[in-house]
């Protein structure tokens, strides 16, 4: 009896001890702290950072003086190998990453002990078309993290645990549709999109209930029969025309409004079978939280034929336009241009080319491209810029209210494109083939730039370029840096208003991932993923 | 200590085993394909069949005639590894950190489809060899060509390894690296994956801001950092920022041309020989 008292006394000595130093892991987000979350800087929220998606953090205690300084902390090295491109979330003492292909793993952000991991069970017939199998983030909900998983289910688990609470069908991954984005928290709901194009589907995006996972919504982004826009698909190719939803979007809680990019038309290169513009491929969506209805609709590239999809997140800021304050929603779109548009109309504000294109002499009036001609794949393989990579992909670029900037990993290349046969059987998504071809022009002229450009006009402001094909996200912080980092595995940290290098680390392999930042007691932390590895780094 | 205080000390660590013992189990993919249907032969349909899931699914990294893209060649492959490899290669995945993802998915008859398309690029092009292999190894041995090349692990490592060039280059390619060096340097060298997407053996000549200059060709580049080789084999790291002037010098090679040093018979004789290392194997 004595010992188990001494044993009971010893363990609360030892908790009060730990107390001091040890926060409890509350894992309980509201929609109000994610909705302020520029307030409480020291978590990571969003896949964006923010709704707004600009990838600016308030932390400052890294700057441009003692960036010089920063060291590695610690080093997660997964235990799945493969593509690795995840955005972690950071809450609350922990750090959520997931590893390839769809496994979530909780981690000490003080340590990098992993406190919980969980794997999706997936088919061995698996199917991923045009993708790779990888995940590239979670969302977080009260006491939930929701994933999206490669085989297209919303599951969501227990935030402390990794207990898995539900899990639901988004689509049908024998039909080729699988998920490599993080989903989106918002009120109540999460909200989702879908891959799978090159397989011969017709694109979508969901709402889900946050709670048991029903579904609130489902907008697809090719009208059917009937609905104003099929008009523009030639014969049936709506009905397997693509334009799916396969990276994460912003959100407008003034408007309740989502705005969501939509990839290409299928098949990529070979337009023939599907003329007409090919609504609402290649398009920036704004949605209706609650309906899930349109509101309106851009399409950066009608009719699309280079594969040049406009999933890439787009970044919601207000500024100062012409002397008129505007609310605006900005992309550096894959096909060479920077748009700005008004985000409660989708009106054209302004656009101009932020890399080196051939297709277009540039936007009308209302940003819509005025094509060159001769830009069509051909048989024998057509040179055109961008490649079919884009000037920028997948990768989140970032935005500063304290610069007005806005931070681009920008690719220069071109690509030739070759059309192939563009019949395909829409029954068998194996089938579809792209309709074609492409070869990326390699060499030393191929490269990429940090490309800083006004975020009202798209204007370059400055650049620091990179050897090689840097695949990595932009970071921007209040302590005006920006981080990034090129294909050689060279992690950096540049001057938020001029561009100059003040400090890089080899890491050994490429960051193919978006950066992010946090703080835990009071010290700052700069998060990259490099290889198979999560790196974690501070000030000493 | 009593039974009682046993039961304690178990329930004790039941709860914090409990408490940190991961909610699932992972799935772990199988480590090399599962037993499936033998090779079979190619037809003049399934060729056409294979090429159409080539440039949709493989022509993205490798290119559309397979000759490299983001990915390496594989002209040769299906002459390297043989169809059960290539077929491995497929269904498993590139080795680790190639970047190239499992295509077990296509399912065991697109595969092979893809496995006859592949090994049909190796019964084309390649160029005419009319030299004596034989007589071309003496001519290698004896014109100090090992001083800066590789084979099967003998010379130096100066110039391209070329213990499998006939893999990877035509004959015609060969007799034109001979007379002229700098002309038409490998556009993906793909020995280190790094390297893979510029040209290699590109000569640079670097001004250091302390007013040094180093002439070499690039070994490697990043955002950061050169590294050069200069004409005695000597590595060089330099720091792009302590750079005053960083200048590539197109054309040119450390390897003097041999035109005027073999006589015709000797250089087919020579790119016989090096079209045969690696080819047949």
């Amino acid at each position: 009896m004595k010992t188990s008292r001494y044993v009971v006394c010893g363990f609360i000595l030892f908790a009060l001890v730990l107390g001091t130093r040890v926060r409890s892991w509350a894992q309980d987000v509201t929609y109000d702290e994610i909705l302020h979350s520029s307030s409480h800087p020291q978590d990571w929220l969003t896949y964006g950072g923010n709704y707004a998606s600009q990838r600016f953090s308030e932390l400052k205690q890294v700057n441009t003086e003692n960036v010089k300084d920063l060291r590695i902390q610690w080093v997660y090295q997964l235990k799945h190998q493969g593509i690795f491109e995840s955005s972690p979330i950071v809450v609350d003492g922990l750090m959520y990453v997931t590893e390839p292909p769809t496994t979530v793993t909780a981690l000490d952000v003080r340590t990098g002990k992993p406190v919980w991991r969980w794997s999706a069970e997936l088919p061995r017939d698996l199917l991923t078309i045009g993708l790779f199998p990888t995940n590239r983030g979670v969302a977080i909900l009260g006491d939930t993290v929701y994933v999206a998983t490669i085989d297209a289910h919303l599951v969501a688990l227990d935030a402390k645990t990794g207990a898995l609470k539900w899990s639901v069908e988004i689509g049908d991954n024998k039909r080729a549709v699988a998920i490599t984005q993080a989903p989106l928290a918002i009120n109540g709901k999460i909200i989702v999109g879908m891959g799978g194009g090159e397989g011969g589907l017709r694109g979508y995006i969901d709402a889900y209930d946050a709670k048991d996972g029903h579904r609130l919504w489902r907008l697809y982004t090719i009208p059917t029969t009937g609905e104003a826009g099929v008009e523009t698909w030639e014969g049936d190719s709506y009905k397997y025309g693509g334009a799916t939803t396969w990276n994460t979007g912003a959100y407008d809680p003034e408007t309740n409004t989502l705005f969501w990019g939509t990839g290409n038309p299928a098949p990529d290169w070979n337009g023939d079978a599907r003329k007409g513009d090919n609504l609402y491929s290649c398009s920036l969506l704004a949605i209706d939280a609650d309906t899930g209805k349109m509101k309106w609709y851009f399409q950066f590239s009608p009719h699309e034929t280079h594969d040049w999809d406009a999933a890439e997140p787009p970044i919601l800021f207000d500024a100062t336009i012409d002397g008129k304050e505007r609310k605006v929603v900005a992309q550096a779109d894959r096909n060479a241009f920077y748009y700005v548009l008004d985000r409660e109309t989708g009106k054209f504000i302004a656009g101009q080319a932020y890399a080196k294109q051939t297709w277009a002499k540039g936007l009308d009036a209302n940003g819509r491209p005025i094509e060159l001609p001769d830009i069509e794949p051909t048989k024998k393989g057509n040179l055109v810029y961008p490649s079919i990579t884009g000037s920028v992909n997948w990768t989140s670029s970032s935005y500063s209210p304290l610069t007005g900037l806005f931070y681009v990993d920008t690719r220069e290349q071109g690509a030739y494109y070759y059309k192939g046969n563009p019949e395909m059987e829409p029954a068998n998504p194996r089938d579809i083939g792209g309709g074609g071809g492409q070869k990326v022009v390699l060499g030393d002229a191929a490269y990429s730039a940090i490309r800083a450009l006004e975020g009202t006009s798209g204007k370059l402001k400055w650049e620091f370029k990179m050897v090689g094909d840097s695949w990595t996200g932009t970071l921007v912080t209040a302590g005006n840096l920006v981080f990034c980092a090129d294909a050689g595995g060279n992690f950096f940290a540049l001057n938020a208003e001029t561009g100059k290098p003040l400090w890089h680390i080899q890491l050994g392999n490429s960051v193919r991932a978006n950066p992010i930042t946090y703080e835990v007691d009071g010290k700052q932390y700069v998060e990259a993923a490099a290889g198979n590895s999560v790196f974690v780094f501070s000030l000493p | 200590m009593t039974a009682r205080h046993r039961f304690l000390w178990i329930a004790l660590f039941a709860l914090v085993f409990l408490a940190w013992t991961p909610a699932a189990s992972a799935q772990i993919g199988p480590a090399g394909p599962p037993p499936h249907s033998p090779h079979p032969k190619p037809t003049a349909e399934s060729l056409a069949e294979g090429k159409t899931l080539f440039e949709g699914t493989c022509a993205g990294c490798h290119g559309l005639d397979g000759s490299g893209a983001n990915g390496p060649n594989i002209r040769q492959m299906g002459k390297i590894l043989g169809p059960e490899g290539v077929y491995t290669v497929i269904y498993t995945g590139g080795a680790m950190g190639s970047g190239m993802p499992a295509f077990s998915s296509l399912g065991e008859k697109n595969i092979w489809l893809l496995v006859n398309y592949v090994s049909s690029f190796s019964e084309t092009g390649g160029g005419a060899v009319n030299g004596d292999p034989v007589k071309g190894k003496e001519v290698y041995e004896s014109n100090g060509c090992s001083s800066c090349h590789m084979i099967d692990g003998r010379g130096s490592d100066s110039g391209p390894d070329l213990s499998k060039i006939g893999s990877v280059r035509s004959a015609g390619f060969l007799h034109d690296a001979l007379i002229d060096p700098g002309a038409n340097l490998p556009q993906s060298d793909a020995s280190l994956q790094e390297r893979a997407n510029y040209p290699s053996y590109t000569m640079y000549r670097v001004t250091m801001k302390d007013g040094k200059v180093i002439e070499g060709t690039r070994v490697d580049e990043d955002s950061f950092s050169l590294q050069l080789r200069d004409a005695k084999g000597q590595i060089h790291s330099v720091e792009k920022l302590q750079a005053e002037k960083i200048e590539v010098v197109p054309g040119k090679s450390f390897m003097p041309s041999y035109k005027d040093k073999l006589s015709e018979t000797q250089l087919n004789d020579l790119v016989s020989y090096l079209a045969s290392l690696g080819a047949a194997q």
